[in-house]
């Protein structure tokens, strides 16, 4: 073996290359009939091809892609912007969903682009490649109804099982690679040929061959993971299987499910869209996660008797729209809001291992608060929707420094300011773990729901005597709320990934979002806020209380454990969280902090406090904050 | 090397074209524009290679074939595509010196017992309800369906059959290899064609091994 070694590492370089080439042009032929930003498409096939790959057959309009399998095909943007994002690693499926959308009449397609779409998926890559984009889409217009009609998957399989006793034709030989390479060929041609055999090709020609809009349109995904078809749909496919590629080391495998009757559902949607069809499809994210849920520990919320408990239970009845619908920055406090969110959250609490949820889920949500209560102090505009991803904030105390304490550097002021608007204060040091915020959108919602919650201290006091399991509970439907906004996204999620790490990381996000709407509203309500935002203000009741304050922080050194899980563990994601969460979060009293604290704990493994602890800490800090905000009014 | 035979269902002489194109698609393995045909009557479209003397050649033949099939009405025909390799013989004194292996053959049974031209030339008149209007789209549905089968046949059979696929030729041009197109006729039935053939391809097994 040796002597061949490098040669034959060279002969694998080219087998790599040539199935990240066959990807790439699978890719290619999949999206250039589906895609349908085509039109130089000729029809009739009386024309000579328009584009540029087919004008010419002169050797110098070959583009290097061209050749790779001999087969020269149009351009297709769609398929070449993507194309590099398959690349990270062969051993992944490609799977490519073709989405028939139907669209309302006022659709502009201009708005409408599955490049977006596919920009946005694979953006998503790091954690979540499922995502579906149609966030701003949706915002804008309204019901849109999506269907897979298609899913191609393409997959590579090197064999390592026989090596040992054939070493040497493990290493692709030259002529291993020809034949590889031929019957890539081969199987290209047959799906060219196929692609377009395939009924959701004539979608694709009505949309291509008539200048007028149509009702309906096609969009792709791609991903790496395959999204689990409910039985109703997988009924409704048929399946047509390539013969793998195969040689003694590698395989390559193309398949796609293609629903029969999709002709039927583009000739339906010249109508107005057939409600039937789509919403197995549309209310998947949603749907789903309630099938699925009864199974789910977490399940019933409902179950509790808590009265904390109750909002969540609602929230299934919160429609996906809704949220969408209502504008970011609204704070009020109404308990729809509080309940979508729980219909939201229910998918993602499943998800979360039992053990595993406890810990983060609450966490962040208290982590999210406290961040609130520093926003408190910034400006409005701070809190706006906007979800610029303010850069990520380590030290508490540099934020009060940033936004409201000037002069004071010192995490100690920070906490001072806190006290004298809400009296939860502890915060400073804990400064809530919350992730970056992704969602901007998200995080409007989620402000809803937090207020009810939060705003009053008495909410607040409920949360927490539901003790931690229901905290986590709460938490985790919030999360999954989360991850609905991309629908097919959480599906597929939901099924691949049981990985409870995953499934936080979106929480938290959420849940800083919906913590900055909440901040505004808690402001308002208390009614000492506002006050409290201007940053004069702050210093002015601080020296008054400066008493009240040392003993406030003194109470804050007494509670060693849940400092240090905050600090350590908390800290750092704060440093992502936008500053604008703060603010709202402190509001919401030391018990929410305290909340965080045991939950922070528990996460930490140890669990330093019994929730009557937390509850007997929470009424010291109630009463520290009372005192110091009777003593800021008499200020 | 062995010689694959693919018998496809029988279909409508109209597709008799779109049919013999779909198959060479599937054997050009140079470099392939591929160019899209739509039918007009039925709602499918096939793949040709962007080859003109191809396009000029099955036109031809399918030509040819029509007819011979109206001067034989009521013979069920076909249109046999072989591929084959072209290997120098020894040369003998009975025998040319070039000998086509023939690694694979295609029979396309066609009819023409639809009288699809009609159709197929200006069917689109329609829009005035005639009485056979529903007859004639419920024919026109057998004859899509009919034509879909046979080319997932064609896909299928690729597909399945991959090995038999001699390597690819360094030779320029988007047909990468030697093909014939025999049609029935006058001289020589195609009965008789089919036996020579069978004749050479058992030949050649031993003589390649």
């Amino acid at each position: 073996m040796a002597p061949s070694h490098g040669s034959s590492h060279s002969e694998a370089a080219k087998m790599e290359q040539i199935v990240t080439e066959f990807f790439t042009k699978s890719l290619h032929i999949i999206l250039e009939s589906r895609s349908p930003y085509v039109s130089s498409r000729n029809f009739g096939g009386e024309q000579i091809m328009t584009s540029p790959s087919s004008s010419s057959s002169s050797s110098s309009s070959v583009r290097p892609r061209d050749k790779w399998f001999n087969l020269a095909l149009r351009e297709c943007p769609a398929a070449l912007e993507n194309h590099d994002l398959w690349r990270q690693s062969n051993l992944e499926p490609m799977v490519v969903d073709v989405v028939l959308v139907q669209r309302p009449l006022d659709w502009d397609p201009v708005s409408f682009s599955p490049k977006r779409d596919l920009v946005r998926n694979l953006s998503l890559d790091e954690g979540y490649p499922y995502c579906w984009n149609s966030d701003l889409d949706e915002f804008r217009c309204e019901p849109k109804r999506e269907k897979i009609i298609e899913r191609w998957v393409v997959q590579f399989e090197s064999k390592k099982v026989k090596d040992n006793h054939s070493s040497g034709s493990r290493r692709p030989s030259s002529s291993t690679l020809h034949a590889l390479y031929k019957k890539s060929i081969l199987l290209l041609r047959s799906l060219y040929a196929t692609v377009r055999l395939l009924p959701a090709y004539k979608i694709f020609r009505d949309l291509n061959s008539s200048g007028q809009i149509r009702p309906f349109g096609l969009a792709h995904r791609i991903s790496s993971l395959v999204e689990p078809f409910s039985r109703q749909e997988e009924a409704e496919m048929q399946r047509f299987g390539f013969t793998p590629v195969e040689t003694s080391s590698v395989r390559l495998c193309l398949s796609v499910l293609y629903r029969s009757s999709v002709m039927d559902i583009s000739s339906e949607s010249s109508t107005p869209i057939s409600p039937q069809v789509i919403p197995d499809y549309v209310g998947s994210p949603l749907a789903e996660p309630l099938k699925r849920f009864p199974s789910l520990p977490v399940a019933g919320s409902g179950t509790h008797g808590s009265p904390s408990s109750l909002p969540f239970s609602g929230r299934h009845s919160w429609s996906y729209d809704y949220y969408r619908a209502s504008p970011p920055v609204s704070f009020s406090p109404s308990p729809p809001h509080s309940e979508s969110h729980a219909s939201i959250s229910n998918p993602s609490s499943r998800r979360l291992p039992p053990s595993s949820l406890p810990p983060h889920p609450p966490e962040t949500l208290l982590a999210h608060k406290k961040n609130t209560s520093f926003d408190e102090y910034f400006p409005s505009p701070t809190f706006s929707p906007s979800p610029s991803p303010s850069p990520p904030i380590y030290i508490p105390g540099s934020h009060l420094s940033k936004g409201l304490l000037r002069s004071d550097s010192a995490p100690v002021n920070i906490p001072v300011g806190k006290l004298a608007n809400s009296p939860a204060l502890c915060n400073k040091q804990c400064l809530p773990p919350s992730p970056p915020i992704k969602n901007t959108r998200s995080s409007t919602f989620r402000t809803d729901n937090c207020v009810p919650s939060i705003q009053t201290s008495a909410t607040v006091e409920q949360l927490f005597s539901l003790g931690k399991d229901e905290t986590r509970k709460h938490f985790g439907r919030k999360i999954s709320s989360n991850s609905s906004p991309s629908r097919s996204s959480s599906r597929s999620f939901h099924d691949d990934f049981d990985d409870s790490e995953f499934d936080c990381a979106f929480d938290v996000d959420d849940e800083d979002l919906t913590d900055l709407g909440s901040r505004p509203e808690s402001f308002d309500q208390k009614g000492h806020l506002g006050e409290p935002l201007d940053p004069g203000g702050v210093f002015p009741t601080r020296k008054s209380q400066d008493a009240a304050v040392g003993a406030l922080v003194h109470m804050l050194r007494k509670a060693p454990p849940l400092r240090t899980e905050f600090s350590t563990s908390v800290n750092l994601p704060h440093a992502s969280e936008p500053e604008m969460k703060k603010n709202s979060l402190q509001e919401r009293n030391p018990a929410v902090q305290h909340a965080d604290s045991v939950s922070i704990t528990s996460s930490g493994v140890v669990m330093l406090k019994t929730t009557a602890d937390a509850l007997e800490e929470l009424q010291g800090y109630r009463e520290m904050k009372n005192l110091l905000i009777n003593q800021g009014r008499k200020s | 090397m062995n010689c694959e035979v693919c018998q496809l269902k029988e279909l409508s002489v109209i597709m008799g074209a779109g049919i013999l194109h779909t198959i060479v698609f599937h054997r050009a393995l140079g470099l392939v524009r591929p160019k899209d045909i739509d039918l007009e009557l039925f709602e499918i479209t096939y793949v040709q290679c962007g080859d003109v003397e191809l396009e000029n050649k099955i036109d031809e033949k399918i030509e040819q074939f029509i007819n011979w099939v109206e001067k034989h009405p009521n013979k069920k025909s076909q249109v046999c595509l072989s591929f084959y390799e072209v290997k120098n013989k020894q040369p003998s004194w009975f025998t040319n010196k070039i000998e086509r292996l023939y690694w694979e053959q295609w029979y396309v049974n066609l009819n023409v017992a639809q009288h699809p031209k009609a159709h197929s030339s200006k069917s689109h008149h329609s829009k005035v309800v005639d009485p056979g209007e529903e007859e004639r789209s419920a024919r026109t549905a057998a004859l899509e369906a009919s034509l879909r089968e046979v080319l997932f046949q064609i896909i299928k059979f690729v597909n399945e059959k991959k090995d038999h696929v001699p390597p690819i030729p360094n030779l320029e041009g988007v047909v990468s290899f030697p093909y014939e197109i025999t049609i029935p006729s006058s001289s020589d039935s195609a009965f008789g064609m089919d036996m020579i053939k069978r004749m050479l391809q058992t030949g050649h097994p031993t003589m390649l091994s």
